[in-house]
């Protein structure tokens, strides 16, 4: 498939501080990439070196198959982005705004701007809006808004910086919804998040930034594979180290963790045996466990000298 | 671009504020002057001032006079430190830039925009001047207007005098601006780039009544800009203008130069 | 990477401030062609040179601050501030001089029935007749009628050629007028001289000891063609107040009756006397060329004035004889003395030469 973002050895110095140390990155056609980090691992610079906000110290970013920031001409019109939340005029309307950035750049054309700009209104659920200046919008409509504009040339690349924030629980199903719908239309979605949650519920691709570098880049379906154990809730633990003499291997409270990457086999055993089973799964390593695995500390985390 | 960034300036109420706020210091001039019918001494006050209750078809020009020397930079100091660095503090330039929009184009979009904030700007004050002056005083009474060297100019020498000056004082001012864009690159905070804008002029000002400064006079950004006065001498006496038009022309250059220098290469962190 | 970027767009802007920053000081050291053009050749060309027409812009700065009361801070000024004058000159009875201020001008048309004085601010145009005698005007400063006026009475040996250099955008000559008294405060001034016009386009006046002239005037811009007649003539435009300037012989004659009875000795301090025409017979002038001294006598009234102000400047000299100062080459002395009529002694000469010349007064109306 081919690389939709693909960075080379991307460096950016502040000084004696490496913000950002050596990603490549790998994103590809039809993805929900999810770029996850903590605060200050270097997540938002990445981001902003895709779109050429920030210049490499070293390194080579490709958007859409071009070396960015040089060709940002070209490829930048494909790309929606939103960056560290939505910011507008706030004396204009909603609709101004879009017809504004719209028409700040190649690639929006005048004919179709009015359909276009009605068309996302509709898609992130603004289509009523009146008016009203941007100033008296709820956080949520503000964020609405940002999505709109990133969508307003139905890019072939959506990079999303938070897109949630501000948002109810409804309207975060509703953009979960969108980007799902817009992705199964061809549109790939690069996500930066620190919501654990919203990238295991979204994305088809994880890459976790830590301190600077990148830790890990994979399937999400391959990190959370089965783990070769099954997991068997019960109320008697004791009988069931009888039953599986040295297949168990950790219990804590009810729950037991027992080698054998077959449920069945091993329900079948603890039944025979007459032990309880309450609950019974194959046993998955959640993306929080992988995560904290591979990253580490929280890098805003400051120890003192010991 | 620049039709994006001209609607953004003028859909602004601030915008309209600032050029009304403009406009009060000489109607309450024009105001005061007929109520009081003290002319000021010669040598002192601005130019034009005492010829107006005479007549009042000067009052466009003596209002000029009036805003140049700080209410007119101020306005425009505000206006230009806003420019990038006001996108920067809303939070709209890293969309602009992504969309995206040409980090030199948008500089020339915004001082395309500038010049236009000017012009207009300057214009309202003449417009304003030219109504208040004529219902305030006497129109003319004989026909001709008298000239800084005492001839007689026609109305229509005056007008096409009126409209050169009108361009000088607006090229005047595009120092200014220049001045306002290039700060308003390196801060994201348009008070601090108007700031600067305003600290080059009162450095300017002051360095221009200094003796000791009369080897960088010529050079200094205010240096010329009364020289709108030598457009209504007989003949018109053209040196300081050109020079005060290419000493602009020059500092816009350089700014705009330095302005392009640092914004092209700056990382956008706002 | 981005680093090397920044830096190239940078060192571009700081070349280009460079090189502007550098333009001026380039043009300015552009080297002026010399003639060899012998000093007395050349001064026979700024004489001979009166009737040339011209019209152009000069500028004429001063550091002779003087010391005197309020009624002649105009012609003061003259000599202490830089005036900006627009010239238009069509021959010594036919011209105009503008003064040009920052927010008006003061004009000078001069027809030969006499002379109109257009003031903008004040809105009044004055008209004056030809006086043999006036106090210093702004077109005496301009550098054609003032190296002119100094050339005119200096002897050739006294004349030097001193270089050329590039002067309102033409090639001028040097000339360096040293003046032989021993009295002159003058150390020496240089007249810059147009070789095909003969017109001086500079005239910078030197002290003694001074590295810096006391007096410079100089042309900015010229056209050596000669203007058009209706730019030189005046018409009072109508709504300015119009008004008749003081006749001034009438003022000086009326002057000279006041003036204490005295008579002045034929030489002082080795300068000897010389009559103008119109100067009244109470006023003696002395010396020739640069070196000028005047000697007045003044009722006890003006002298009180005047030594309030004389002494009002830290650098005034009081002794017996009474009180001195000097401004740049010029100086200014109040001489009083215990019964006898007080004098005024002023000129281009030494604070020496001054209180030489106040002995040499006679004491009392004889």
């Amino acid at each position: 498939m081919t690389p939709v973002i693909r960075t080379r050895g991307l460096v950016k110095r502040y000084g004696r501080l490496r913000a950002v140390d050596g990603i490549d990155l790998d994103v590809r056609a039809g993805d929900v990439y999810g770029f996850l980090g903590a605060n200050g691992s270097g997540k938002t610079t990445t981001v902003r070196m895709l779109l050429g906000l920030v210049l490499p110290t070293a390194g080579e970013v490709e958007l859409l198959g071009e070396r960015m920031p040089r060709a940002g001409r070209r490829v930048l019109p494909r790309v929606g982005a939103l960056v560290e939340g939505p910011a507008h005029h706030g004396h204009l309307s909603g609709r101004t705004n879009l017809s504004l950035i719209d028409a700040a750049g190649p690639g929006g054309s005048r004919r179709t701007r009015r359909a276009r700009i009605e068309q996302v209104l509709e898609q992130v659920g603004l289509g009523g809006i009146d008016r009203r200046p941007v100033r008296a919008y709820s956080l949520g409509m503000r964020q609405r808004l940002g999505l709109a504009a990133a969508l307003l040339r139905r890019p072939e690349l959506l990079v999303l910086d938070e897109p949630t924030n501000g948002l109810d629980p409804q309207g975060i199903t509703e953009i979960r919804e969108l980007l799902l719908e817009l992705n199964r239309g061809g549109t790939t979605v690069f996500l930066s998040s620190h919501l654990l949650a919203e990238v295991e519920q979204l994305c088809t691709r994880v890459g976790v930034l830590g301190r600077g570098r990148l830790v890990l880049q994979d399937e999400l379906a391959r990190l959370t594979a089965p783990t070769g154990a099954t997991v068997v809730h019960t109320p008697e633990v004791t009988r069931v180290r009888a039953v599986l003499d040295g297949r168990v291997l950790g219990a804590d409270g009810g729950r037991v963790v027992v080698r054998g990457a077959d449920p069945a086999e091993v329900n079948a055993r603890l039944v025979s045996a007459g032990v309880p089973v309450t609950g019974l799964a194959l046993q998955r390593p959640t993306l929080e466990e992988v995560v904290l695995a591979a990253a580490g500390t929280s890098a805003d985390r400051v120890e003192g000298p010991r | 671009m620049i039709g994006v960034e001209l609607r953004k300036l003028f859909r602004r109420p601030r915008t309209w504020v600032t050029i009304a706020v403009l406009n009060a210091l000489p109607v309450l001039v024009a105001v005061l002057l007929q109520l009081t019918d003290l002319a000021p001494r010669p040598g002192e006050g601005p130019p034009f001032l005492s010829a107006v209750l005479t007549n009042g078809a000067l009052f466009p020009l003596a209002a000029l006079a009036i805003v140049l020397p700080l209410f007119l930079p101020i306005a425009v100091a505000v206006v230009a430190g806003d420019a990038v660095a006001g996108e920067a503090q809303a939070g709209t330039l890293r969309y602009l830039l992504a969309r995206p929009a040409g980090r030199t184009r948008l500089l020339l979009a915004k001082l395309v925009a500038l010049m236009a904030f000017v012009l207009v700007t300057v214009l309202v004050v003449a417009a304003v001047g030219y109504v208040v002056g004529t219902t305030l005083f006497e129109a003319q009474p004989t026909g001709g207007t008298t000239s800084v060297s005492g001839t007689s100019l026609t109305q229509t020498e005056l007008a096409g005098r009126s409209a050169m000056a009108i361009g000088y004082v607006t090229v005047s001012m595009l120092g200014v601006a220049a001045f306002g864009l290039f700060f308003s690159t390196l801060t994201d905070s348009p008070l601090a780039a108007a700031l600067g804008a305003l600290a080059v002029l009162v450095t300017s000002s002051l360095l221009f009544t200094l003796d000791a400064a009369s080897p960088i006079a010529p050079y200094l950004p205010t240096r010329y800009w009364l020289a709108f006065v030598d457009l209504f001498r007989d003949p018109v006496l053209w040196r300081d203008v050109v020079r005060g038009l290419a000493l602009q022309g020059v500092y816009v250059g350089v700014l705009l130069a330095a302005a392009w220098a640092n914004f092209t290469t700056k990382d956008v962190t706002s | 990477m981005a680093a090397r970027g920044r830096l190239a767009r940078w060192a571009a802007v700081a070349l280009l401030v460079a090189v502007l920053v550098a333009l001026p000081s380039v043009v300015a050291a552009l080297p002026a062609d010399d003639a060899d053009v012998p000093a007395a050749d050349l001064r026979a060309a700024v004489l001979d040179g009166a009737d040339v027409g011209f019209s152009g812009y000069a500028v004429s700065a001063g550091g002779l601050a003087l010391p005197v009361s309020d009624r002649l801070t105009a012609a003061a000024d003259l000599f202490s501030d830089r005036t900006l004058m627009r010239v238009w000159w069509r021959g010594p009875d036919e011209h105009r001089v503008d003064v040009v201020a920052a927010a008006g001008e003061t004009g000078v048309h001069r027809d030969p029935g006499g002379t109109w004085t257009w003031d903008f601010e004040a809105g009044t145009a004055t008209r004056g007749l030809p006086a043999s005698l006036a106090l210093p005007a702004p077109p005496d400063l301009l550098p054609a009628a003032l190296g002119r006026r100094l050339l005119s009475e200096a002897t050739d040996d006294e004349v030097t050629r001193a270089g050329a250099r590039r002067v309102a955008g033409r090639d001028a000559l040097g000339l360096r007028v040293a003046p032989a008294e021993p009295a002159s405060s003058v150390a020496r001034v240089d007249v810059w001289v147009d070789p095909a016009s003969g017109l001086p386009l500079q005239v910078e006046v030197y002290g003694e000891d001074a590295a810096l002239p006391a007096l410079d005037t100089r042309f900015l811009d010229l056209d050596l063609a000669v203007p058009p007649a209706d730019v030189v003539a005046f018409t009072p435009p109508p709504d300015a107040t119009v008004l008749t300037a003081p006749d001034t012989e009438g003022l000086i004659a009326e002057a000279g009756e006041r003036a204490p009875d005295v008579s002045l000795p034929a030489e002082l301090a080795g300068l000897p006397r010389r009559s103008f025409t119109g100067v009244p017979g109470a006023v003696g002038v002395y010396g020739r060329g640069v070196t000028l001294l005047a000697a007045v006598p003044v009722p006890q009234r003006l002298a009180g004035g005047l030594r309030e102000a004389l002494t009002a400047s830290p650098e005034a000299v009081t002794d017996a004889l009474g009180t001195r100062v000097a401004a740049g080459p010029l100086g200014l002395m109040l001489v009083e003395r215990a019964g006898g009529p007080a004098y005024v002694l002023t000129g281009t000469v030494t604070l020496d030469a001054l209180a030489e010349a106040a002995r040499q007064l006679p004491g009392a109306a004889s």
